[in-house]
């Protein structure tokens, strides 16, 4: 997914002048592209995120729309001041390339477990949540983020998804019962379309745009259903199962709003996702036992 | 966009503009609004004269593309700030009687609703960062001639931040980059030698690869010197200009609760009065 996001803004460079790419120190093998054709186009600002969102605000100042691009808990996190107000009080058109979501690090321990940091961001107003769930999508990203012209974030997963084919910001697969309606996004969102493949009654809401939701579609998209569960790799209050909560309080939803998602840091050590998603119950088992 | 007409054309240039002059008006806005941080808005006067002299402020109240940058990094240096512009031509004089009051656009610490304010500072260690990106964007944009000038404190520099951006221009041989640096030698609550020692504060930018000039920060002709020195050069600049915290008022000079007090009627009177002696009213 992060290959399609770079190439889509690579390829944009060459007609849109006013695209800057900006890195942490970040992206071997992955963006020395964007240096050797565009040297005035691109910046490594080295190990030091608050200036990537500051000198990010001052070429937006320019009129450029940087790419800020580096691992998406340094992203958030290390820099939370500067995006609120260098990005959020300014409303500068800076998109935050964030790469791993989740577990993606598993056995780097949980300062890089990203399971907190586009709630946190969701504390900020105004700026544009994304997590592409396939390389589909994924690919045409990056038009849709230069033609909103807003500051956004995305969360780019590591993986190669296939499905759901689909570019819209939102895609549900209906089952064949309006029981059970999975909704999730990254990662975990592949986890729900492999449980769909195993009972079809399942119904999948995938989510690609976090915020802003679109509240009446995915009321409506919610409506039918008597179970849902919101699965994620992130903490559920601040993630989506917090934003599907002020939806339902808002609207008449018969179904019952459950989440899957791990509440807390941990020290344990696995050596891949699947530990993770095993021990916090969003792993294909996890689903099948919270849904018997 | 204030509809009000400039009261001094955009031409007016820096020996034109009497650092008295603005403090009184500086004075005027802080009493007026009962508002805090006197001493910085009083020691970074002649700095913020400097600054706008030193660039075509036409370009900055017409917002050009390829205006010079100027980002007030300590935020709280907003009176002195808008005081300065006002004298300038580049807001109103009507603009600064509302600062600080109920519905102006005017904040307590610098705010880009103000038209020809680059960027809304406040927390510390953030303006110097954005300038330097406007530097770099300037120059890719083809106007590296043009100024990126930016005022932080000796207690701001105290944030990791600052280094950062320090770092990274240095690297990139930003040389229309100048940080100039209010060494007031009091930060919030005490003196800054006495909370973090930087002496001798230029060595610590020098060692980042700065073209550091030190000057005497009430002294708009050395600092004036310093900016073209540094523009002439191939690095970026560090000015370090020493100052006195609430220059000219004299009760409040050297003390550290006048970042925090405001005027009242018989002490706005007494530093009037004072500056009187110095030169007076128009």
């Amino acid at each position: 997914m992060r290959g399609q996001i770079i190439d889509a803004i690579y390829e944009r460079m060459a007609a849109n002048p006013d695209i800057f790419f900006v890195t942490a120190d970040m992206g071997i093998n992955l963006i020395e592209k964007f240096e050797e054709t565009y040297p005035d186009r691109f910046a490594n600002v080295g190990i030091a995120e608050q200036n990537m969102v500051g000198v990010s605000a001052g070429l937006a100042n320019l009129g450029y729309r940087p790419f800020a691009y580096t691992i998406s808990n340094f992203a958030i996190h290390r820099c939370f001041e500067q995006i609120r107000n260098e990005i959020g009080i300014h409303g500068y058109p800076i998109t935050l390339l964030g790469t791993s979501t989740g577990y993606d690090n598993a056995p780097l321990g949980p300062t890089h477990h990203i399971i907190d940091e586009w709630g946190a961001l969701k504390g900020i107003p105004g700026i544009d949540i994304y997590c592409p769930s396939s390389v589909i999508y994924a690919g045409a990203l990056i038009d849709k983020i230069l033609s909103a012209g807003r500051p956004a974030y995305v969360r780019i997963p590591k993986g190669e998804f296939k499905t759901p084919d689909s570019t819209d910001d939102f895609v549900k697969l209906p089952g064949a019962s309006s029981d059970v309606l999975l909704v999730s996004y990254g990662t975990p969102a592949q986890t729900c379309l492999q449980a769909q493949e195993k009972d079809p009654r399942l119904s999948v809401l995938v989510v690609n745009k976090l915020r802003p939701l679109d509240d009446e579609a995915i009321a409506a998209a919610l409506a039918p259903h008597d179970q849902i569960y919101v699965v994620e790799d992130h903490f559920p209050s601040s993630g989506l199962y917090g934003s599907l909560c002020e939806v339902i309080a808002g609207h008449p939803i018969k179904g019952r709003l459950r989440s899957l998602a791990p509440r807390d840091y941990t020290l344990d050590v696995g050596t891949s996702p699947a530990f993770f998603h095993q021990k916090y119950g969003i792993d294909l088992a996890g689903l099948t036992r919270a849904m018997a | 966009m204030p509809s009000e007409t400039l009261t001094h054309p955009p031409e007016v240039r820096a020996n034109a503009v009497s650092p008295v002059a603005v403090r009184r008006t500086v004075l005027g806005m802080l009493h007026k609004a009962g508002a805090s941080h006197l001493g910085s808005n009083m020691s970074v006067i002649e700095m913020m004269v400097a600054m706008f002299g030193a660039v075509d402020t036409s370009k900055i109240a017409s917002h050009a593309p390829d205006r010079s940058r100027i980002l007030i990094s300590k935020g709280h240096c907003a009176a002195a700030t808008y005081g300065t512009m006002a004298h300038y031509g580049i807001i109103p004089f009507s603009l600064t009687e509302t600062y600080h009051l109920d519905g102006s656009r005017l904040a307590g610490h610098v705010s880009h609703a103000v038209p020809g304010v680059e960027h809304s500072t406040g927390a510390l260690g953030h303006g110097l960062n954005v300038a330097v990106g406007c530097a770099m964007g300037l120059r890719s944009r083809g106007h590296g001639d043009r100024l990126v000038l930016t005022l932080c404190g000796d207690g701001e520099i105290q944030e990791g931040s600052i280094w950062e951006g320090l770092m990274f221009a240095s690297h990139q041989k930003l040389n229309n980059f100048i940080a100039l640096v209010d060494n007031n030698r009091i930060s919030s609550i005490t003196n800054t030698e006495k909370v973090i020692d930087m002496r001798p504060l230029p060595n610590r930018f020098a060692g980042f690869g700065l073209n550091v000039h030190e000057v005497d920060g009430h002294d708009v002709g050395a600092i004036t010197a310093a900016i073209n020195e540094i523009k002439a050069g191939d690095r970026p600049g560090v000015i370090v200009c020493n100052t006195i915290k609430g220059k000219d008022v004299p009760f409040a000079e050297w003390q550290p609760i006048w970042h925090y007090r405001s005027l009242n009627d018989d002490l706005y009177a007494q530093a009037l009065a004072h500056l009187d002696t110095l030169e007076p009213r128009q």
